[in-house]
């Protein structure tokens, strides 16, 4: 018996032979070994493109998709009309959102006009740019090549559930099917719909891992985590363990190091290392936009908002795989948001206050409208939101903007969601954000706020883009590209029409201030500035102008030039610093203390911004901010603890709380007893 | 380049916070305290000028010290470090302290470190020759190159201390140590138990502080990681503390005095008083030391007791 037993397993572990063996293997799920047989089938067979594309289909199954495309790639250099190879590379590209899919998916019809997959991939696309009508003629075509494909009977019938209508002729009875069908909605944001789809498909086939990992990860996403748990653990048994799954788990495993605050109307989860410190600020800003956002979209949410702060991008990013919009920084999930925390990300690059705001507003819209709202429009109304707080939020005119103004390739509205779904050039997605953004404030200016909320209840009732715009703005959405257009030109041209100048200017100003040529580069700076008045990143002309008065002894001068920074958004921590110092200098301290607050929005884990704010707001008697900086500063173990305490015994006293200033006395005498102006107030205390 | 007059000084530190007892040094030591900056070579214009500006800066915050004396070397030669510290040999005298500060590139090639100064470099093996000719018995060795951790196993002595900013010769990313080094001289929050006196190891815990908190705000992944170690025969330490053996040299050693903490002891009616002062504070370090034993409500009691005690007996002091 021992002997048969070896002769087997002996038998079992020689390389495959033909491409039966190895797809036999594969379909046994011994993937190392049909991974080996594809291998040694390969080295036998190099010309065989075949191979090459069987062997690239294992991978993509097996999450790898670049080894994937490399294999399909390498089919194609043997036979360049390979249709499956083709077919390979428009998934890999529809998998990761890419626009090359439709092109790769023409191709591999014009090699095999017969190809279904090809034809149902088409259609897919299409109905995730949100364009129904177009995917339904793509998949009435493929339907017509073969009456029994699942695929787009599942993007029709997909097309029916979305508009609502339950009962529809092409149910395709099938797990990948309703597969499909989720995960469309999941992308529309239907995230509950979806997950009744994915139950479906489970139901239809059990073992469809697919399906019950993006359960799990969208059960997390709507905070049910042990649920979710349950489904992502059933995929890692069953040896389903693609980057999500994996990564979804690991994150879950991470809560243990959150904490977790709750009001009546906002759960806060943040990471234990900041969750002291950013507390006070994230809290108080949830419940002022809730506040806000109550008043504006005239809704009451039902339930707390729960929003997640990840120290770590790479935890954060975890929560957006799978999702068209690479490099966000937040993600709202009906009443989940998940976000960057500003330790995440360079100081300077990131407002967390702005991002708060706008994910908050589609907790407002996608609730208002039960998630029945095109992307352009829910981005769009989020970007305007940001500057709505302050103009000084939200992001600037940037050159890829510029660009694409200039190159005139911004989407009409009717088919923006195409720009953040499948964009066509790499910056599209921002650009898409931006355009939005302008159309939202453009309708906000020309019809007034009431005609944003009509359009959120038109969609909310199913209406299309087009059907919408001619309904609340009374002109076809033809026209309203055109006026919209006009007016964002109106609003950039100068900056557009001068961009090459500015850049070859800004060479030229700061090589003048290289050369200590402040005159000629006071001069020559302002008219750069004023070119391009939104570029405030590193390198920008009003720090050179703000250096170049400092060199000339023009403190005033230099304070202005700061002003005009920080108005239009300028972020550096460094440089709201320098002008917060110099402001103090001048004897403005309630101005330094406001550009100081202003960092609190950008980078707040810095002890040196609490440290000088709480002294600024005790100076000028706000004692409640000056607790809450002083606060802040000991919440990150700071260098010189007793000194802290004893700032917060200090503004504790000021608003007559003298037993909590005497308990941070003994803080600051514990770790220094003999720290004198600690002793002193002690003493005074207790008389 | 001079070298002048030492400084004389009367100082009084404790360790931990957590430990104080065990290395309470309440001795008057007089002492005399010499200085010497090097700063080596930059390579780049950036370098250059940053490793001479950090040289200079210390020179000047030791300079703004009472009684402080200084030398620095910036962009050194090895003959000019010989020479040196050759001199310092001749000078100084057993109960003197020493302090070398070293700021610039290093580098370590598995066997031995270098500080890369302008032609031929000074190797740590030779530094450590140099060193163990001056008699300073109490020596303070601040290395702040990159690399810096390779030199350790070279420089360590019982009597010396000596401080990384790198935990080791690989660490070979150019450092900022020195740039929180220099802040620990000027920031008084850099002295911590608010005795006017900056010690070795309250300089070394505020610069390394400052120096992940760099790291940590830029979101770059730290390249360096100071260390100490000051038993002459132990592994230099991240975190010195009673636990790892490292830390109570550095505690002792006065890097900086920041405020007229002698005074008070030149005056012979206030004796009494130091001596309360004295005993109260180590009642408190006791007490901080029994901490974890005592019920949360009664030590706070007999904290608030001590402190209170210990402020009035100060503000008699002051009068």
């Amino acid at each position: 018996m021992k002997l048969l037993l070896a002769v087997l397993c002996a038998a079992a572990a020689l390389p495959a032979q033909t491409l039966e063996q190895a797809e036999s293997l594969w379909k046994q799920h011994r993937y190392y070994e049909a991974n080996d047989a594809f291998r040694a089938l390969v080295a036998a067979h190099p010309r065989n493109a075949e191979y090459r594309v069987r062997w690239g289909r294992l991978f993509l199954e097996r999450y790898n998709a670049p080894e994937a495309a490399k294999l399909f790639n390498e089919a194609l250099e043997i036979q360049p009309k390979q249709a499956d190879a083709l077919f390979g590379l428009a998934e890999v590209a529809a998998n990761g959102f890419e626009a090359q899919a439709v092109v790769f998916a023409h191709k591999a019809l014009d090699a095999d006009p017969h190809l279904v997959g090809a034809q149902e991939l088409l259609a897919r696309v299409a109905l995730e740019d949100n364009d129904p009508a177009k995917a339904a003629a793509e998949a009435h075509k493929a339907l017509d090549m073969s009456p029994q494909a699942t695929q787009a009977r599942a993007i029709l019938a997909t097309i029916d559930w979305l508009n609502d209508k339950t009962d529809t002729p092409w149910d395709p009875h099938d797990g990948a099917g309703y597969e499909t069908a989720a995960r469309i909605f999941v992308l529309n944001r239907r995230y509950e719909e979806g997950i009744k789809l994915f139950r479906k498909a489970i139901a239809a086939q059990p073992d469809l891992w697919s399906a019950h990992s993006q359960l799990g990860i969208n059960l997390m996403r709507l905070g049910r985590e042990q649920e979710a748990r349950a489904e992502l653990e059933l995929c890692y048994q069953n040896d389903y363990r693609d980057a999500a799954t994996v990564n979804t788990l690991r994150l879950m495993d991470s809560y243990k190091n959150f904490v977790t605050y709750k009001t009546d109307r906002t759960i806060l989860r943040l990471h234990k290392k900041e969750a002291e410190l950013l507390h006070p600020y994230f809290e108080a800003e949830m419940l002022r936009a809730l506040r806000t956002y109550d008043k504006k979209y005239g809704y009451k949410l039902d339930r707390p908002v729960q929003v997640e702060v990840y120290p770590d991008h790479e935890d954060f990013a975890v929560r957006t795989m799978g999702m068209p919009g690479l490099g966000a920084l937040g993600v709202t999930f009906g009443y989940v948001v998940a976000m960057d925390s500003p330790s995440g990300r360079p100081p300077g690059t990131f407002h967390w206050a702005s991002t708060l705001w706008h994910e908050l507003s589609h907790v407002y819209v996608l609730n208002m409208t039960d998630f029945r709202v095109p992307r352009w429009f829910t981005e769009g109304l989020a970007v305007h939101e940001e500057t709505a707080v302050s103009p000084e939020w939200g992001d600037r005119l940037d050159p890829h903007v510029i660009m694409a103004i200039k190159d005139k390739k911004l989407l009409p509205v009717a088919e923006l969601d195409r720009g953040f779904v499948h964009p066509t050039y790499p910056a599209q997605v921002v650009v898409s954000y931006f355009e939005a953004g302008r159309m939202c404030d453009y309708i906000n200016r020309e019809w007034g706020w009431p005609k944003l909320l009509a359009m959120i209840h038109d969609f909310a009732g199913g209406a299309s883009t087009p059907a919408v715009i001619e309904k609340e703005l009374g002109i076809k959405p033809e026209e309203f590209d055109k006026r919209f257009l006009a007016a964002l030109d109106a609003d950039t041209k100068k900056t557009v029409d001068n961009f090459d100048e500015w850049r070859k200017g800004l060479k030229k100003v700061a090589e003048e201030y290289r050369a200590q040529d402040y005159e000629d580069m006071l001069r020559d700076g302002a008219g750069i500035r004023d070119m391009y008045p939104d570029f405030v990143e590193a390198g920008n002309v009003y720090q050179l102008l703000a250096d170049a008065c400092l060199a000339k002894g023009d403190k005033p001068g230099a304070i202005a030039e700061l002003e005009r920074y920080t108005k239009v958004g300028g972020r550096s921590p460094d440089t709201l610093k320098q002008l917060a110092t110099l402001l103090e200098e001048a004897g403005n301290r309630k101005e330094a203390a406001a550009v100081l607050d202003r960092l609190n929005y950008i980078q707040p884990i810095d002890e040196d911004l609490h440290r000088r704010l709480g002294d600024l707001w005790l100076s000028l008697g706000n004692t409640a901010g000056a607790i809450r900086e002083y606060q802040a500063v000991l919440a990150k173990s700071p260098t010189d603890p007793a000194v802290s305490h004893y700032n917060l015994a200090r503004a504790y006293r000021s608003a007559n709380r003298a037993d909590a200033a005497k308990d941070e006395l003994l803080l600051s005498l514990e770790a220094a007893p003999g720290f004198r102006p600690a002793q002193k107030m002690l003493l005074e205390l207790s008389k | 380049m001079r070298l002048l007059e030492p400084v004389r000084r009367t100082t009084r530190h404790t360790f931990l916070c957590v430990l104080p007892l065990l290395f309470l040094t309440s001795a008057a030591l007089p002492a005399s305290t010499y200085y010497l900056t090097v700063s080596g070579l930059g390579g780049e214009p950036d370098y250059e000028q940053h490793f001479a500006m950090w040289a200079n800066d210390i020179g000047k915050a030791l300079k703004t010290a009472p009684d402080s004396k200084v030398e620095t070397l910036v962009n050194a030669t090895r003959d000019q470090v010989r020479a040196a510290l050759d001199r310092l040999a001749g000078s100084t005298q057993p109960q003197d302290d020493l302090v070398l500060m070293l700021i610039g590139h290093g580098s370590f090639d598995g066997y031995d470190y270098k500080i890369n100064l302008r032609g031929p470099d000074l190797s740590a093996s030779e530094l450590a020759t140099l060193l163990d000719r001056i008699p300073a018995r109490r020596q303070l060795v601040v290395d702040m190159t990159s690399s810096s951790g390779g030199a350790i196993q070279f420089l360590r002595k019982p009597g010396r201390v000596v401080i990384a900013a790198t935990k080791s010769g690989t660490e070979k990313n150019a450092t900022v140590f020195a740039r929180y080094w220099i802040e620990a001289l000027n920031d008084p929050a850099a002295d911590s138990d608010k005795n006017d006196v900056v010690s070795a190891l309250e300089a070394f815990r505020f610069a390394d502080k400052k120096t992940a908190a760099f790291y940590e705000s830029q979101n770059r992944l730290a390249t360096e990681h100071a260390v100490l170690e000051d038993t002459g025969k132990g592994e230099a330490a991240r975190a010195p503390s009673p636990e790892n053996g490292e830390g109570m040299l550095a505690a002792q050693f006065p890097l900086l005095r920041i405020g007229a903490t002698a005074a008070a002891a030149k005056d012979p009616a206030k004796l009494q008083l130091i001596a309360k002062k004295d005993e109260l504070e180590q009642k408190i370090d006791k007490l901080k030391y029994d901490k974890a034993a005592i019920p949360p409500d009664e030590y706070k009691k007999q904290l608030t007791t001590l402190l209170l005690e210990l402020a009035r007996t100060q503000e008699e002091i002051d009068k």
